[in-house]
């Protein structure tokens, strides 16, 4: 008999064996209530209809018991209904599709590169590396004043891109939705290297005419993981605030922020972030939950930032001539481990089925008891979620996560894809993933997502929503032009 | 001391200068190439250098974004200007399109359309339009360069800088007069989305059908040169000066009338009529040289198959005339005649020359005669800006040889003026006298003087 026959019925078996232990421990409760219900069945049956009036009979019943009992269980009933949080649900959300004229190919972007850096060579050729290795397409966006030789960027352009950005976005959402302005009773608008006075906010109010008594945000300065944030912030606000829509603006706006010096490890911000932006409509109205997309499970942020190393791997500083620019640091891959390992360790529990979380407890006590060098069980989070949106920060990013979480391809195809033909767009990329999902046609309703994002901090924010209803596939969205061509296979090295 | 002074003044007429990149809006596919043919090759150290001149109606809410917006969707179509030029192993050029784009200056100047054309000075051209070549860096170097230039009164000007590796004038001038078509779709609420035909189709090149010639010797109309490398473009042993004037309509006629002397029912060919007059008049400059009895015409081809969307080569017909006899003591209906006649089709000898040795010997072709090349059927008046033609549109070549060259244009949209604009480069030396040539014959006024 070959060898492989064995192993593969061995794994059959094992197969098997898993299957049955997840459907055992994940339907305990059913499996012991069927035959303690069936017993009582067969004992009620063998009684006989006496034997039941028989008993009901010496049960004494008296008025003021009565009551009391009726009152405890509508009091515990209230009090329950009253004290959950209330259900946040995602009507729907819009992402910003650049204009054709902002489009930036390698050969461009390269040819901009020489010119403008030609004094140092070496800069350029480590600029074209990166690009090669990237991950992102040929058709992401750059904002109009990053074009010209050499960029001119300055207050009033990014004010444009902004405006350009987030009214697009805002305008799509209120076609997609039939949302009017005046019902927006919460903005939270992020956008982390852009702040100018007034507010990117009080920009929106002034551009839809909003409400005077509009609760607003401005979230400045938290990294591409802030489109989470503002989430959290939303679902905290709509507890407080009954009958709301809450309406959250995620971007980055690039042009202010584009490194004109010469330093490697800043440069590398310049070859991947790119122009996008988002709009999403959250509410905790009970009359949307009918043609609302997602209902908001869990949001769990992890702050690394009590450790020294993980608050300076991505540091905004000014370099030896005095340009400013974002510096990555090599250790970004490691903490960026660490961070995911303890968002993980926190929304596992919540997430996870019975079956795998049992699994995890006994290898930790087994580790802790028994034999350290016992490998630690990573839990299969395929069990736990349909679509996975990593943040699409970059190639090694979602390589990393793949193989920390135990993903196929498929599972991390919406992440590379988005990278690709939008690059990075910091905290709206979530966003185009989801799209991609949705464009594809595999969202279908119950199914759970997990939103991961990473930011500068070091934070690592994670969302779970549930899909509340089959979505159709977008007839217009960011990807109702290309999805066709998608997905498509991303060399390692693309040759310029 | 008088130059630099005159150099400084040009920095200030034209100022305020804004690079950046237009491209193709769709991403092209990857690994698409264009191949150059024998006679792109040829071509390829001249450049076409097109202005065009609109009032302030003309131009009037036309945003650079509009222009952009438009050229982005141009080069859809259009996607060869938009490469990069590559060698192969063997070192033939052709093209790599990779989107890279087209350069697009923008510019200010302070002066009105209205004073700028009355300027005597045809060298200040140059400043709207760039005088960029290709290379040192042959796969950097953009072959297509566009500027726009706003003036003072409102009018802009558009200069189109367009490599002839890539085509001719006739090609240059569809390229514009389809994005004049698509600024003004765009404008409009129904707007189509999508210009372009089929992409990432390479355009297979054919060895022109004319028949081969009897005896396989050298073409007369080009000249190889030392090589020039990456850097495309070759250096005249003199300095050139170029100079342009208008023939109006009725100077024509006399013209025409003049050479056919008594017999007036056979009508002149407008094209070799100034052709005819231009040539004994340099050949009377240069006193009989031998180099003026042979001379290089470029006409368009009728026959040629170019399509209107996308496909760009050079299709011109290349023919030489070769005149056995004094040009100075020859009656110019002899002269017409020859040139109408006798002109030697030469693009397959040419063809066969660059293919010798795969393209990798460097060649010129304006110049390297005298040439004299008739862009009369050439549509340059059709760019239009809000539904108004161009005030006035200047073609040239930049990188002609020592032996100079003729242009003949339009002078206005067809129907409206029926004259010719003129334009000839020579030698700065030879530049007065045949000045003073001309108007003997008749033929620039004022404009001369």
């Amino acid at each position: 008999m070959p060898p492989s026959l064995p192993d593969f019925s061995n794994s059959v078996r094992l197969k098997y064996v898993k299957l049955g232990y997840q459907y055992l421990v994940n339907h305990i409760l059913t499996l012991t209530l069927l035959p303690i219900m069936a017993a009582i069945f067969v004992e009620v049956l063998s009684m006989g209809p006496e034997g039941m009036l028989n008993l009901w009979r010496s049960l004494q019943f008296d008025l003021v018991q009565i009551l009391c009992c009726s009152f405890l269980i509508i009091f515990i009933a209230t009090f329950y209904f009253m004290s959950k949080p209330r259900s946040i649900f995602l009507v729907d959300y819009a992402c910003f599709k650049p204009p054709i004229t902002c489009r930036v190919p390698f050969a461009t972007f390269m040819e901009h590169s020489r010119l403008i850096l030609k004094d140092k060579p070496k800069s350029v050729e480590f600029q074209m590396r990166i690009l090669e290795r990237s991950g992102l397409g040929e058709e992401t966006c750059l904002p109009p004043a990053i074009h010209y030789i050499p960029p001119t960027p300055n207050m009033e352009a990014a004010r444009g891109e902004a405006e350009l950005v987030i009214f697009s976005a805002m305008d799509s959402l209120f076609e997609k939705t039939g949302l009017k302005p005046k019902d927006i009773d919460i903005l939270i608008v992020n956008c982390s290297l852009f702040s100018p006075t007034p507010s990117l906010s009080a920009m929106v109010i002034n551009k839809y005419k909003l409400r005077s008594n509009i609760k607003s945000f401005n979230l400045s300065g938290m990294g591409c993981s802030a489109g989470l944030i503002s989430i959290d912030l939303a679902r905290d606000l709509l507890q407080v605030h009954p009958n709301s829509n809450a309406v959250i603006v995620s971007t980055e706006i690039i042009t202010p922020n584009y490194y004109q010096g010469n330093e490697r490890a800043m440069l590398l911000p310049n070859c991947l972030f790119r122009m996008g932006g988002a709009a999403i409509l959250l509410t905790n109205r009970r009359s949307e939950r009918r043609r609302a997309k997602y209902r908001l499970v869990h949001v769990v942020r992890t702050h690394k930032g009590a450790d020294d190393k993980a608050f300076r791997c991505v540091f905004e500083e000014e370099d030896k001539e005095g340009k400013v620019g974002i510096s990555l640091s090599k250790d970004l891959m490691a903490i960026a481990g660490e961070a995911l390992k303890s968002n993980i360790t926190t929304i596992g529990p919540l997430v996870l089925p019975a079956s795998e979380q049992l699994l995890f407890l006994l290898t930790l006590i087994g580790r802790k008891i028994f034999n350290p060098k016992w490998k630690p069980y990573i839990p299969d989070f395929r069990q736990a979620f349909e679509h996975f949106c990593i943040h699409a920060g970059g190639r090694a990013v979602i390589d990393e996560l793949q193989k920390n979480l135990q993903l196929s391809a498929e599972h991390v195809e919406a992440s590379r894809m988005t990278l690709h033909r939008f690059g990075n767009t910091s905290s709206s990329s979530l966003w185009y993933e989801l799209s991609y999902i949705e464009a594809k046609g595999r969202m279908k309703k119950g199914d759970r997502v997990w939103q991961i994002a990473f930011g500068s901090g070091f934070k690592c924010n994670s969302a779970v929503w549930k899909c509340n209803r089959t979505i159709k596939t977008p007839i217009n969205g960011p990807w109702a032009d290309c999805i066709d061509r998608y997905p498509v296979h991303i060399p390692e090295v693309v040759k310029l | 001391m008088v130059n630099t002074k005159v150099e400084e003044d040009r920095h200030v007429l034209v100022h305020g200068i804004r690079l950046s990149s237009v491209g193709p809006g769709r991403s092209t596919g990857s690994d698409v190439v264009h191949d150059l043919s024998g006679m792109d090759i040829a071509m390829k150290l001249h450049y076409v250098k097109g202005v065009y001149f609109f009032s302030s109606q003309a131009a009037q809410g036309l945003t650079l974004a509009r222009i952009k917006e438009s050229l982005f969707h141009l080069f859809c179509e259009y996607y060869y200007s938009s490469g990069r030029l590559r060698r192969t192993e063997s070192g033939r050029p052709y093209i790599k399109c990779n989107d890279c784009g087209a350069r697009f200056i923008e510019a200010q100047c302070d002066k009105t359309i209205h004073e700028w054309l009355q300027m005597k000075d045809s060298s200040v051209q140059k400043l709207l339009v760039s005088q960029q070549v290709i290379g040192p860096d042959l796969s950097f170097s953009p072959t297509t360069l566009i500027q726009v230039t706003h003036f003072k009164c409102g009018g802009i000007s558009l200069g189109l800088s367009w490599a002839h590796v890539l085509g001719d004038a006739l090609c240059a001038s569809n390229f514009i007069n389809k994005c004049g078509q698509i600024i003004a779709s765009i404008g409009s609420i129904n707007m189509q989305p999508n210009f372009h035909s089929s992409s990432g189709t390479s355009f297979k090149h054919q060895m022109s059908k004319i028949p081969a010639p009897p005896l396989s010797h050298e073409p007369l109309s080009v000249k190889q040169v030392d090589p020039v490398g990456d850097h495309w473009i070759t250096a005249n042993s003199c300095k050139m000066d170029t100079f342009s004037f208008h023939v109006t309509a009725a100077q024509l006629a006399t013209l025409q009338s003049q050479i056919s002397g008594q017999n007036q029912t056979e009508k002149m060919p407008i094209f070799e009529s100034l052709c005819a007059i231009i040539w004994h008049s340099i050949a009377k400059v240069r006193r009989g040289s031998i180099h003026a009895e042979i001379v290089t015409i470029c006409k368009n081809d009728p026959s040629a198959k170019l399509a209107i969307n996308g496909i760009v080569t050079n299709a011109q017909i290349i023919s030489t005339v070769k005149a056995d006899f004094p040009i100075t003591e020859t009656d110019p209906k002899r002269l017409v005649n020859l040139l109408v006649n006798e002109a030697v089709d030469e693009r397959r000898k040419i063809e066969e020359l660059v293919e010798k040795d795969n393209g990798l010997s460097d060649f010129i072709v304006y110049g390297a005669r005298l040439t004299f090349v008739d862009l009369e059927e050439v549509d340059l008046y059709g760019f239009e800006l809000n539904g108004h033609k161009p005030e006035f549109v200047y073609y040239t070549v930049q990188g002609v040889g020592d032996e100079g060259a003729v242009f003949v244009l339009p002078a206005g949209p067809k129907g409206a003026d029926e004259g010719r604009i003129v334009t000839i480069t020579l030698p700065e030396n030879q530049v007065p006298e045949l000045k003073a040539e001309l108007v003997k014959n008749g033929l620039g006024g004022h404009d001369l003087a």
